[in-house]
């Protein structure tokens, strides 16, 4: 008598999956058919899901003449690289000092660090500008990049992270003449690495997606990066949208990332339960 | 991955090569958001172009900026920060805040210099611009591209509901009357729309000064930027010609629909009349299978159309040069010539008068008489919307319409809502200036 009820309770759950799927999937793939589209389209077609006209990469072929995404594609990923690089370095450290090191205030300072969190970002934008205008760093990449060089969120992570490793490993190593440097490179980060992979997900994500910094904290074309570039093309204030270019550069935009999630699926989706991060 | 080098590297040999010939050019740098979509970049690049081969001892930048709102927060972040833009195009309606809160500089001494008037200067425009351009008889914007609300409406649908397209609706009796025959009920659900606008941020606030501007109100205080009249029956009588039109009669869908999903619908035979920019015509033409026609907003007082678009500012705090050279660019970028070209470009219309002596722009309007239908509803044009926190003050007013547009709230409820939340944001304006009695 009990199989029955099961199989259907998996059954029902399969379906309610499914379609939370295929819910998510469909502007992915509604930007897909879009940019094969070719522009005659009429605007009643391009809100359908089913691909129609003479189908090309007319669209792709525009959006990248229309700007230089191999500069955007360099910038954003430099910004990205160099970001993720310094903070890898300072979350592990910060990490590990409130999740081991016993000092006066260290809950205190956690809780101050965790306070950030709760800030809106944009609160930010003026002092950060002031601060990297007078570091001579204005419209240059590491002045982009450098507010983001501390994380408190990283720092959360880490100190997590290295918390759920038990003492007994770091003890060993102490034991057999380790010194602390050594003890954290060759036993804490190997074994941290899935908290660090998480991060490094979320981190990269993240910036490469931001759009709102880099508009304020670049200016010159050189050193324009994929969101803003794309913006730059793409959104009207006063009029209606050329959807078929909007979707192919949203594409470009996006492919690096789907394509990394793809190849890297499992993983990341091992990481992200490693760590507890939905 | 050679490009970004070899253009380094390009502008490194060319800085050695100017360097060494001449007296290094005054390098500056002018803001641009982008208001209609597509190969704008493009243009506003090779036009900075033309500028800067024209100018050898001036070398712009024209920086991408995002929306006018981004363009606004990049600008002020930069002036603050001690690093502001030479020019900026900001949107028309932020020109007082800019002048409000010190940030952008007066453009008087600079006119004057040339040997004109402030007021002889704004001569050249068209007489609706100039109460967004200056402030107190000072000049602080340079109009560059404007547009004015028009009615798209359906040639075909108008045939097909009995009427004649050559008669769009003149008044507000009218644009009922005619909205009712448009609309088309299919088996309970509506077919088609009497008519659609955008009840998005910015638009929205646009549109309903426009009808209040037609039902006999000012709307806001164009002298002073601590009032509005959102509270008054003028106003109110827009908001309940909206209500009347989404929820009584049925000829206007519910809830706030955007700019893309207003013309979809139009394209598509969903909507019969429209209310647009300016500023879409270029993309209308371009993709209406079915012919169109453009029109007056209908008024129920008198006509009325609010004035939107960009002006150009130079803010605070940059060095003479740079001012100097930031004036020779604008007075460049209004010039007749590139005035009526941009215009030609983007719909929008040229804000300086003498641009359509230009025989090229005659030509233009005998080939798209549509494009002079903005040309003519001029005469009818009033400000735009301008205050002490022109955003949050516009949006005051924009989260009660779209409540009407939606059935939560009533017309009488919304002003009044809409008018005690303005008026909360204006008073320290309002404390320092208006209340402001010498003891």
């Amino acid at each position: 008598m009990t199989p029955r009820p099961r199989r259907q309770a998996r059954l029902l759950v399969m379906l309610v999956l499914t379609a939370a799927a295929l819910l998510w999937a469909i502007p992915f793939a509604w930007m897909l058919v879009a940019s094969l589209r070719p522009e005659s389209a009429s605007a009643g077609e391009i809100a359908s899901l089913i691909p129609s006209g003479d189908i090309g990469l007319d669209n792709f072929r525009e959006a990248w003449s229309e700007g230089t995404f191999p500069l955007w594609y360099f910038n954003t990923f430099l910004m990205c690289a160099g970001i993720l690089a310094v903070q890898c370095v300072t979350v592990s450290a910060a990490g590990y000092a409130f999740a081991r090191l016993d000092f006066p205030g260290r809950t205190g300072i956690f809780y101050l660090f965790l306070l950030q969190l709760m800030l809106v970002p944009p609160i930010l934008i003026v002092p950060n500008l002031t601060t990297i205008v007078s570091l001579g760093l204005y419209d240059r990449l590491p002045g982009v990049m450098a507010p983001y060089f501390a994380s408190a969120f990283g720092t959360f992570l880490m100190r997590q992270t290295f918390r759920s490793i038990p003492r007994d490993y770091e003890d060993a190593a102490m034991l057999d003449g380790a010194r602390l440097p050594q003890v954290i490179w060759h036993v804490l980060l190997p074994l941290a690495r899935p908290g660090l992979a998480a991060f490094a997900i979320v981190s990269v994500s993240y910036h490469w997606n931001e759009f709102l910094w880099p508009l304020i904290a670049l200016s010159s074309p050189a050193n324009q990066v994929l969101t803003v570039g794309l913006a730059s093309f793409t959104s009207g204030a006063e009029s209606a949208t050329e959807w078929g270019v909007i979707a192919a550069g949203t594409l470009l935009v996006a492919a690096p990332l789907i394509l990394i999630f793809v190849v890297f699926q499992r993983r990341i989706v091992s990481s992200f339960v490693f760590t507890g991060i939905k | 991955m050679l490009k970004p080098w070899r253009a380094a590297f390009a502008a490194a040999a060319g800085m050695l090569i100017c360097a060494g010939t001449a007296r290094a050019a005054t390098d500056i740098d002018l803001y641009f958001p982008v208001p209609v979509q597509g190969k704008l970049v493009i243009e506003i690049r090779q036009l900075i172009g033309e500028f800067n081969k024209e100018h050898p001892d001036i070398h712009v930048t024209a920086v991408y900026t995002g929306s006018y709102d981004d363009t606004n927060l990049k600008t002020a972040a930069a002036i603050k920060a001690g690093d502001p833009p030479a020019a900026v195009i900001m949107s028309a309606n932020f020109v007082r805040s800019y002048e409000i809160n010190h940030l952008a500089i007066p453009l008087d001494p600079l006119i004057e210099k040339d040997g004109m008037t402030p007021k002889s200067f704004m001569t050249e425009f068209w007489p609706a611009l100039a109460d967004n351009a200056m402030v107190d008889g000072h000049v602080y914007g340079v109009p560059f591209q404007n547009s004015t609300p028009l009615l798209y409406y359906s040639v075909d649908a108008f045939k097909s509901a009995g009427l004649d397209p050559s008669h769009p609706p003149v008044t507000w009796r009218d644009f009922i009357t005619d909205a009712k025959k448009l609309t088309v009920v299919k088996n309970g659900t509506v077919a088609r729309y009497g008519f659609e606008m955008p009840g998005t941020y910015d638009y929205l606030g646009w549109i309903v000064s426009g009808l209040a501007m037609s039902d006999g109100g000012q709307y806001f205080n164009h002298d002073y930027g601590g009032e509005v009249y959102y509270d008054q029956p003028s106003t109110l009588g827009a908001v309940m010609l909206l209500d009347e039109m989404v929820n009584k009669l049925h000829v206007m869908p519910p809830g706030v629909t955007d700019a893309n999903a207003v013309a979809t619908a139009f394209f598509t035979g969903h909507a019969a009349m429209m209310v647009l920019s300016t500023g879409a015509l270029t993309f209308v033409r371009s993709n209406m299978k079915s012919p169109f026609k453009v029109a007056f907003m209908p008024y129920n007082i008198h006509p009325a159309a609010p004035i939107g678009g960009g002006s150009l500012i130079i803010p605070q705090g940059n060095s003479p040069a740079r001012v100097a050279a930031a004036w020779t660019l604008i007075k460049w970028l209004v010039s007749p010539d590139i005035a009526g070209r941009w215009s030609r470009f983007t719909g929008y219309f040229a804000p300086r008068i003498a641009a359509y002596d230009l025989p090229e722009m005659k030509s233009y309007l005998a080939k798209y008489p549509d494009a002079a239908v903005a040309l003519a509803q001029l005469k009818y044009a009033v400000p735009w919307f301008d205050t002490f926190e022109t955003v949050a003050v516009r949006k005051a007013m924009e989260n009660q319409v779209q409540a009407v547009l939606s059935g939560r709230t009533t017309p009488q409820a919304a002003v009044a809502a809409a008018q005690a939340a303005a008026e909360a944001l204006m008073k320290p304006y309002v404390d320092q200036t208006a209340l402001n009695i010498p003891q």
